[in-house]
């Protein structure tokens, strides 16, 4: 076997371990290098999977590399690069750092099992590996009330949600008599009559709760707004950034592979989730006070838009949903940091102030955090889909896919689901726009701050991908139409 | 007793589980009804495995167990942490996020 493919994981494993047994050893005031350990493993796995596109299986076939895999590893150590980069200065000197960066790592090992996972044993392992680890993060000031209720409230529905997909997948292991997914989409050609029993669509129904979850796709999104509204911010980015794109992953190897064997006409299903998703999370954010809230319900208006590549299941549509992935990551990860910014500046101010990222604290950001205040009036534009940048890359691969497929099949309902889903795009211009002019319109209310360096570090290197990816987007389109090939549709 | 017996039983459990999850507001009884759905989903697993004549069931219910173990310690963690502020682990009361 060739270790050499799943030498980010083994890395990130080791470094985990290191880190805590650091943390045991070393004195609380030189904690904060542990921060710049974790920064430099992660650099060096980035490194890795850029360089190397290896491709391969091991452990009997339960583990594959394949393009889907690493462009997925590469979004998911992005995001926790950026919020580890961030996380230097916001969890400075707090005396349980060791704990925080070793919990992060392992985090995005299970998210890369996800990325990887070939068997319903590794997927289920990996997605508990990754949610158990943001379980206690989310809920890591563990003197704050606001964010161990948000911690209680992910645990409580994050195990609720891996009971329904384990349950699933026990049903599909008992169908197919295999837990190797190329096996059971095997299982389903061979046997088409099989595909379509009773048993089958009530296990088709919980694996795709127990994923919609994890997207928070409506009706399943209501943890999402106040985990990322209570947990501290930097998780807040790991989570809505990262975590929320395993459940994409997932989705992608178990449904695609599934639906496009078993030929079930699910469709309209999928196109009404994605519509009801989309809508009800850009009209929710329009009422929100606290920038928090409402970039959780943008987040949930994101999920809606990726989830249309599961409606049409072409290669471009699923290459724009992975790109969209991608794009959303950068901003969204950008998004957060930029707000724990502002919540370092208000409790510069005031040492117990409450709500930090209320809207108002946004006023005049423009003149007291001017690199902050401009790279969220970037990633917002982004966010909106306003070219060049990685959201406007995304939506248009997306929506060109559903177009073409629409013209394809001439029918008029999927064109519907497109229009709604542009004019989705533009009510989310009204939210980001109301927050722009808090920022650049409105009187500040307070000093200018130095805005602290890792902070300003993290969110440039998102700025910089978001618009690096809408300037020069071939090879990452070209990486995902690979991507989506892997998964056998035309 | 056949295969059925086994997937009735568990879906029982499972119910039972759900329905828990919903109507109890003790923090405490709902990780217990987090270990019944898991445990339901082990009954499943097992049950097709011997019925089957294939151990991979097993083996997944061997991982699952080990996973649902580790779930409830983190669980009761957050929970020990949430009575230590607030005195209360009862969902009622654990409201300060809203909209």
């Amino acid at each position: 076997m060739n270790y050499a493919l799943l030498a980010p994981e083994i890395l990130l494993t080791i470094l985990a371990l290191v880190v805590i047994l650091l943390g045991l050893l070393v004195s609380d005031r030189s904690k904060n290098v542990l921060g710049y350990l974790s920064a430099a493993g992660l650099i060096a796995s980035l490194v890795y999977i850029i360089g190397t596109k290896g491709e391969g299986s091991l452990f009997y076939n339960a583990i594959v590399v394949d393009p889907l895999s690493q462009i997925f590893k590469l979004i998911f150590i992005i995001v926790s690069l950026l919020a580890v980069i961030a996380s230097i200065s916001y969890f400075k000197d707090n005396r349980n750092q060791d704990e925080y960066y070793a919990l992060l790592l392992l985090a995005t090992v299970g998210m890369m099992v996800v990325a990887s996972a070939n068997d319903l044993i590794a997927l289920f392992v990996g997605f508990e590996l990754a949610s158990m680890s943001t379980y206690v993060l989310a809920g890591f000031e563990k003197k704050n009330p606001a964010s161990l209720e948000a911690g209680l409230k992910y645990f409580i529905i994050g195990s609720l949600s891996s009971a329904l997909m384990l349950f699933g997948m026990s049903l599909v292991y008992g169908i197919t008599g295999s837990t190797n997914i190329p096996a059971i989409v095997e299982y389903f050609r061979i046997n088409p009559t099989a595909a379509i029993t009773t048993l089958n669509v009530i296990a088709l129904i919980f694996l795709v709760a127990g994923f919609a979850f994890k997207m928070a796709l409506v009706p399943f999104h209501m943890w999402a707004p106040d985990t990322y509204e209570g947990s501290p911010t930097v998780v807040s980015a790991l989570l809505a950034a990262g975590s929320k794109k395993m459940g994409f992953v997932a989705a992608f190897r178990v449904l695609v592979l599934a639906l496009v064997a078993i030929r079930i006409d699910v469709q309209m299903a999928f196109a009404i989730l994605a519509v009801i998703t989309m809508t009800y999370g850009n009209i929710v954010a329009i009422s929100q006070r606290s920038i928090k809230r409402m970039l959780a319900y943008s987040s949930i208006a994101q999920a809606g838009y990726i989830s249309l590549a599961f409606v049409v299941t072409t290669q471009l549509s699923i290459s724009g949903g992975i790109l969209l992935a991608l794009g959303h990551a950068l901003m969204k990860g950008g998004a957060f940091i930029a707000v724990a910014v502002v919540g370092y500046m208000v409790l510069s101010d005031n040492k117990n102030a409450r709500n930090t990222d209320d809207l108002e604290n946004f006023a005049g950001l423009g003149k007291r955090a001017p690199i902050t205040a401009f790279s969220l009036f970037i990633f917002f534009l982004a966010l909106a889909g306003i070219p060049p940048s990685a959201g406007f890359i995304g939506k248009f691969v997306l929506f060109y896919s559903v177009t073409v497929e629409a013209v394809r099949q001439a029918s008029t309902w999927l064109l519907l689901v497109v229009i709604i889903a542009i004019l989705n795009s533009a009510l989310s211009i009204y939210y980001y726009a109301r927050v722009i002019r808090y920022m650049y319109v409105l009187p500040p209310t307070g000093e200018k701050i130095k805005e602290p360096a890792p902070y300003v570090i993290a969110i440039v290197l998102a700025v910089i991908g978001t618009i690096g990816i809408g300037l020069y987007p071939e090879p990452f389109i070209r990486w995902a139409m690979d991507a989506a090939r892997v998964l056998g549709v035309s | 007793m056949s295969l059925y017996t086994y997937l009735l039983i568990a879906a029982i459990m499972f119910t039972v589980g759900a329905y828990g999850i919903i109507t109890q507001r003790s923090g405490i009884k709902i990780l217990m009804c987090i270990e019944l759905m898991l445990n339901s989903a082990n009954l499943n697993l097992v049950a097709f495995s011997s019925f089957n004549n294939n151990s991979t069931g097993q083996v997944f219910a061997l991982f699952s167990i080990a996973i649902a173990a580790a779930e409830a310690a983190i669980g009761f963690a957050i929970l020990v942490a949430l009575f230590r502020v607030r005195d209360t682990i009862n969902l009622d009361n654990i409201n300060i996020l809203r909209w």
